[in-house]
């Protein structure tokens, strides 16, 4: 999709949700390094353009499913940015009082349902969130985020199938990550994790349309996400997308390798955006603001009360026992 | 009494129809739910239509998460398991997302979902459509466990299930699905957690689960003149009613514990360390278990029967108990 077909506003929310998860994300990296974090994990990091030009196409009625890697799709989906670092520190303020951490999180009240620890666990949920949607009538939609390793996963295939069966309006969406399939989380392996080059070849194993876009132009995954996710509200049924991303982790301070620059989606869709001229000054305002919303969530999480202890034994049943 | 009988599957059957009439939010899904091959399910698909009511592929990774995310958004499937068995093939679904998502989202958002499924050995099935394994799901938080062992309790229990707020397996033996007793037309819950006293006796207790509270009742029979024989069905084993094994312990002060699910770490250690635990002060004798050993379950009748408790073995370990 060309810039010139999305409207001035909706490209500034685009980077907007963009720069908000990278302030955020360095933020983490930050109290990590400072230990007020508990826990390393992975970071969505040059993969913004995914969740913000998908999430951008979504209504708080939709839900997605995440992954390990879930900060980006959490935020562009709208999770409070406050209690989304407070669980990450573990507080009781957290969306999840402490108990989620980075890789549970669930927040139902804008439909990020949710971070998921175990790779590719979200996926069949995923079809369950378009399921009630199908038999409720509501034109709601649900996406399932992945990785191209999840994509081997047993239950991604199967919900492959089970979504073009029952013509659920459910959009997978696969971030590869690996432009050498013989990578895996970095490390070279000796035996590939792919047998073809692209993950949406299972598309058509299944009779559903799929298609593999650039995932570090967001106009690219806005363009291909709005088509799909219409397609689902309209009946039209399951797509499989695929964004080939750099995953750019940097190190704690956020800092970006000289040599990754050139994927960095953000500063791709900000050098286009001083191109187009209008956006002078936006662009820096935009990141200003998102960087003290980012500093009003730390300060929250930082002067947020622990749990109690007796907390760690609530929640394992909704009733009795 | 009247004389309505319905067979444990009607039972089950019944229970399905009443609540989907009662509520739009619950839903049927499952491998073959539509076909009728099973009474529980028969006749659904007819009153309720296929988007309710829907065959899955074989696929129990996929179809089990879809009941996962349903029910967080409030719909309250009923996803079948031809075989216990075959939840093997799932256990991420069903372990770490359907039974921990509650705790992890810190009670943001829970899973009404009830896992009905087949379960049980004698029928020379082999080992992968015999096992029970409800101590393995047991085992794990999050999960509440059911075993229903008669008609009226098959019923009333799923329909505690179907209402309650938390993800259920609900294990039903395929020994009991023509078992019939009276069962009331209306529909009526039965809690869980409340474990019912079968037979009332005050020489030794035994508890029993499943099919087991049949093969315990019928030693308990032929025992009659000699032992008094306590028998409780715990009814469901998540949430356990320990008192009420504890109150029939102080009373008999002996102890027998008949699963037909594999005895290392299962159910029957469960209960053996309930009375260790809380009730040693009033054992007379050992703790005795009957439950079937920690081999995989055999083909041939000869070979399953050798293995599984039975009223025999059950006989000895009550004589053995009050000698």
């Amino acid at each position: 999709m060309s810039d010139l077909e999305i409207g001035r506003d909706d490209m500034l929310s685009l980077y907007r949700a963009m720069v908000r998860i990278r302030a955020f994300e360095n933020a983490a990296r930050r109290l990590i390094g400072e230990g007020a974090i508990p826990a390393r994990f992975g970071f969505y990091t040059g993969q913004e353009a995914v969740a913000a030009g998908v999430c951008a196409h979504l209504r708080k009625e939709d839900q997605i499913g995440s992954t390990h890697r879930a900060l980006g799709h959490l935020i562009a989906k709208g999770c409070d940015l406050k209690r989304l670092m407070a669980e990450l520190c573990g507080r009781r303020t957290g969306l999840n009082g402490g108990k989620a951490g980075p890789y549970h999180v669930f927040d139902p009240s804008v439909g990020a349902l949710g971070a998921n620890g175990i790779v590719g666990g979200s996926v069949p949920m995923a079809a369950g969130y378009a399921l009630s949607h199908q038999l409720r009538g509501d034109g709601g939609v649900a996406v399932a985020f992945f990785g191209e390793g999840a994509s081997n996963q047993g239950g991604v295939q199967e919900t492959l199938n089970l979504a073009a069966v029952w013509r659920l309006p459910l959009v997978f969406v696969c971030e590869n990550s690996s432009t050498d399939h013989h990578l895996m989380l970095g490390h070279k392996m000796d035996w590939p994790q792919l047998s073809v080059e692209r993950v949406s070849a299972s598309a058509a194993a299944y009779g559903i349309p799929g298609s593999t876009c650039d995932g570090a132009d967001v106009r690219e995954v806005y363009g291909a996400a709005g088509e799909a996710i219409d397609r689902a509200r309209g009946g039209g049924g399951p797509t499989l997308l695929e964004f080939r991303v750099h995953q750019l982790e940097g190190n704690l301070e956020g800092r970006i390798e000289a040599a990754a620059v050139e994927w960095d989606p953000i500063r791709l869709f900000r050098g286009l955006l001083m191109e187009r001229g209008t956006f002078e000054g936006e662009a820096d305002r935009i990141k200003a603001e998102e960087e003290a919303a980012v500093r009003e969530a730390v300060d929250f999480a930082l002067g947020s009360p622990e749990p109690e202890p007796l907390a760690a034994f609530t929640d394992v049943f909704g009733e009795g026992i | 009494m009247s004389s309505r009988t319905l067979t444990y599957g009607e039972a089950l059957n019944e229970a399905l129809h009443l609540e989907m009439r009662r509520d739009q939010s619950v839903i049927v899904f499952g491998e073959n739910v539509t076909s009728g091959w099973r009474a529980a399910t028969r006749g659904l698909l007819e009153e309720f239509g296929r988007e309710r009511v829907r065959d899955t592929p074989i696929t129990e990774t996929a179809f089990i998460g879809a009941g996962v995310g349903a029910a967080i958004l409030g719909l309250r499937p009923v996803v079948e398991l031809m075989y216990i068995d075959f939840g093997l093939v799932a256990m991420d679904q069903l372990l770490n997302q359907m039974a921990k998502t509650r705790y992890m989202s810190g009670g943001a958002v829970g899973v009404p979902m009830t896992v009905r499924a087949l379960y049980g050995a004698g029928t020379s099935s082999g080992a992968t459509h015999s096992e029970s394994l409800y101590s393995l799901f047991a085992h794990m938080p999050g999960v509440k466990v059911v075993i229903p062992s008669n008609p009226y309790d098959a019923k009333g229990l799923l329909i505690s299930c179907i209402r309650g707020d938390d993800p259920t397996l609900f294990m039903e033996h395929s020994l009991l699905y023509d078992l019939a007793a009276y069962v009331p037309p209306e529909p009526y819950t039965v809690p869980l957690g409340l474990a019912n006293l079968v037979r009332e006796g005050s020489d030794v207790t035994v508890v029993a689960t499943g099919l087991m509270v049949l093969r315990a009742a019928e030693a308990a029979d032929e025992l009659r003149t000699e032992v008094s024989v306590e028998v409780i069905d715990p009814r469901t084993i998540v949430p356990l009613d320990e008192e009420a094994i504890l109150r029939s312990l102080r009373k008999t002060g002996r102890l027998v514990v008949v699963d037909e699910d594999y005895e290392r770490c299962g159910f029957s250690a469960e209960v053996a360390a309930l009375a260790a635990e809380k009730g040693f002060r009033h054992l007379k004798a050992p703790v005795a278990r009957v439950a079937t050993p920690n081999v995989p379950i055999p083909y041939s009748p000869t070979l399953e029967r050798h293995l599984l408790p039975d009223k025999e073995k059950i006989v000895r370990a009550i004589k053995n108990a009050v000698r």
